[in-house]
């Protein structure tokens, strides 16, 4: 008999989320059924406006903007916030469904506008490093259950690109700008070009009589005479930023010009620390040596670090296998600290086969009244299937 | 019966009054048929040529579809419209008028902002203190996501803004603007200023012809002709 290949592809998908959703009730996990219409505010507002590019956003007939969801992170924790909306509750849920993401190419078998995702979420962790071992650890039985091997782990850490971006000596505004700007390499470039531009050949693109009238430790009386900048200039007021707001927006760029440059070497720093790349054994090894070069103490992120390998090693996983990489974990925006994927050589797709990470502002961010730590994985269940195909018939073929 | 070749030209309006009169210029004066309110018209110098006339954004997205064989239209919406627009089209000519710039404007009282990278700036603090995103009124939300991207700005809602968008940041609906300016006046009446790095395109009238139509050696040698006499 002639099976038809889609009806033998849904079978095998069908079978292959069974396996997983079994391993993540035996590890303890409550499943949940995030709804596939949400509201597509909460996901403008939280992942931003690059999404809406690839989301199918609608309005229904009443008027509400809506969408299909385009991950099941924030579903779930929209359904966190529900259940316990004081958000002091520990809980861990796994799930099992579609999304959705606009192909701007065009939909293709590789890249479809409709995948499966399973994964898990967990809210409010008390040790940090350990849940977060858990979860790789987890993740790897599982693709390993459903019969995937070759399988490689890569990490990253934001919480270290903050502690070290927080240990340099530099006004606290450029800090906030410096971690924003991790999220895109050429920006954090222009970034540190600009900052460490000797001042007086900085472009502010404002008028310097204004700018040298502004005293940045006197702020009330530098809005006063912004507010008299825009009287005599015959500016009107309009929108909803506050003249305060523009004022004293203004005196930082006024404090800006004032303060020394960041130091070279600082940015230097930066540069050399964002191109690690390593075993992640090597690396507490390799930033500790840039660190006493520039006398900067990282001890207590890199000693997280450090706990967070041991953990991983007690719950089984293979660091000495694992790639570690510093700039790992751009492009992925409401990450905050820990991010992992793991692909495999038996890909033929492309992509990874499970991502995920430590999103402690998320929750917040979906309207939680305070952070809430969060961390989860999602697993592409069609690529991962895929992948395991590919596996076997290989494993077959010697 | 041979393929017709269907030209898409603007529906009404100045639009439609200098589309016709470039077509005129170079000998191929437009005829509606009916009376003056008709969609359809004719070239009695190219007999084959079926004249559609349709809203300007739609000749846009018939273009894309290959609906059209040609048309005439703003590059901005063709732009918008198709972000693969260089290899959905062939632009053949230029037409010197409709010229206008869409830009990305700002209230004037904004005088710590004078370009693109200043704006993620004060994006990123308008969030913290307002709890909420920058909005941007604008009808090319494609333009405008694409353009912010190119320049790392990130934080930012899109408000769909459909007429009077230079009002938007006054009447409190969005804190700044992409439109389309000709002379920057209607601009200035609104307490508006362009960002010095914030043009995103210099648009006027084009004459495209769609790749995706379907073209047969017969249709072809009709564009070809059509695109001789304005390359003359």
């Amino acid at each position: 008999m002639v099976v038809d290949p889609t009806a033998e592809r849904f079978r095998d998908l069908e079978a292959q989320t069974a396996k997983i959703m079994e391993v993540f009730a035996r590890a303890g996990y409550e499943r949940i059924a995030p709804e596939i219409i949400q509201p597509a505010d909460v996901f403008l507002d939280v992942v931003g406006e690059a999404i809406r590019g690839r989301t199918y956003v609608f309005v229904d007939p009443d008027g509400a903007e809506l969408c299909l969801r385009p991950d099941l992170t924030v579903p779930a924790c929209r359904i966190y916030l529900e259940r316990h909306p004081s958000c002091d509750a520990r809980s861990r849920y796994y799930y099992s469904g579609s999304t959705f993401r606009f192909q701007p190419g065009g939909a293709t078998e590789e890249n479809p506008r409709e995948y499966r995702q399973a994964g898990i979420e967990f809210f409010g962790d008390g040790d940090e490093e350990r849940t977060e071992a858990e979860i790789v650890a987890l993740t790897q039985k599982v693709l390993k259950t459903v019969g995937l091997k070759n399988t490689q782990l890569y990490m990253g850490d934001l919480g270290l690109f903050r502690a070290l971006v927080n240990a340099i000596e530099m006004p606290e505004r450029w800090r906030e700008k410096l971690i924003h700007d991790f999220w895109r390499r050429d920006t954090l470039a222009q970034r540190l070009k600009q900052l460490t531009t000797p001042r007086e050949e900085l472009e502010t693109g404002v008028p310097d009589a204004l700018l040298n009238a502004l005293d940045p430790s006197r702020p009330v009386a530098a809005r006063e005479t912004v507010r008299e900048w825009l009287d005599e200039n015959k500016i009107t007021m309009i929108g909803a930023r506050t003249l305060d707001e523009i004022a004293d927006s203004l005196t930082d760029i006024a404090a800006d010009r004032q303060h020394g440059p960041l130091d070279q070497s600082g940015a230097d720093l930066i540069e050399a620390y964002v191109a690690v790349k390593a075993p992640p054994k090597a690396v507490g090894a390799r930033i500790s040596d840039l660190m006493s070069q520039h006398d900067i103490d990282l001890s207590v992120a890199l000693a997280r670090y450090q706990r967070r390998l041991d953990q991983l090693e007690d719950a089984g996983v293979d660091v000495g296998r694992a790639v570690f990489s510093a700039e790992f974990g751009r492009n992925l925006e409401y990450y905050s600290g820990f991010v992992f994927q793991i692909v495999t050589q038996d890909q033929q797709d492309g992509g990874y086969i499970a991502g995920g990470g430590r999103y402690d502002r998320l929750l917040e961010a979906v309207g939680a009244p305070h952070t809430v730590p969060g961390i989860g994985v999602a697993i592409h269940t069609d690529r991962l299937l895929n992948a395991v195909i590919a596996t076997r018939s290989r494993d077959d073929g010697n | 019966m041979a393929e017709k070749f269907v030209l898409g030209l603007p529906s009404k309006g100045r639009m439609m009054d200098l589309a016709s009169e470039a077509l005129r210029t170079v000998g191929l004066a437009v005829e509606k048929d009916g009376d003056e309110r008709g969609y359809t018209g004719t070239i009695p110098t190219l007999p084959e040529v079926e004249v559609a006339f349709v809203s300007a954004s739609e000749i846009a997205t018939q273009l894309r579809r290959g609906a059209l064989h040609m048309g005439i239209t703003g590059e901005d919406l063709l732009r918008e419209t198709m972000p693969d627009a260089d290899t959905k089209l062939d632009f053949i000519a230029k037409l010197g008028f409709g010229a206008a710039d869409v830009v990305v404007a700002i209230p004037e009282c904004w005088i710590d902002v004078t370009a693109m990278a200043d704006l993620e700036d004060v994006a990123e603090v308008f969030r913290k203190t307002h709890g909420r995103r920058m909005r941007v009124a604008t009808k090319y939300t494609g333009l405008t996501r694409r353009f912010f991207a190119e320049r790392g700005v990130t934080s930012y809602r899109i408000v769909e803004s459909l007429g009077a968008t230079e009002g938007a940041p006054a009447a409190g609906v969005a804190e700044l603007i992409i439109d389309i300016t000709s002379t920057g006046s209607t601009l200035r009446a609104n307490a508006l200023r362009i960002l010095k790095d914030g043009v995103i395109l210099r648009s006027e009238a084009n004459l495209v012809a769609a790749r995706d139509a379907k073209w047969t050696p017969a249709l072809n040698a009709i564009r070809n002709e059509i695109m001789d006499k304005f390359n003359a």
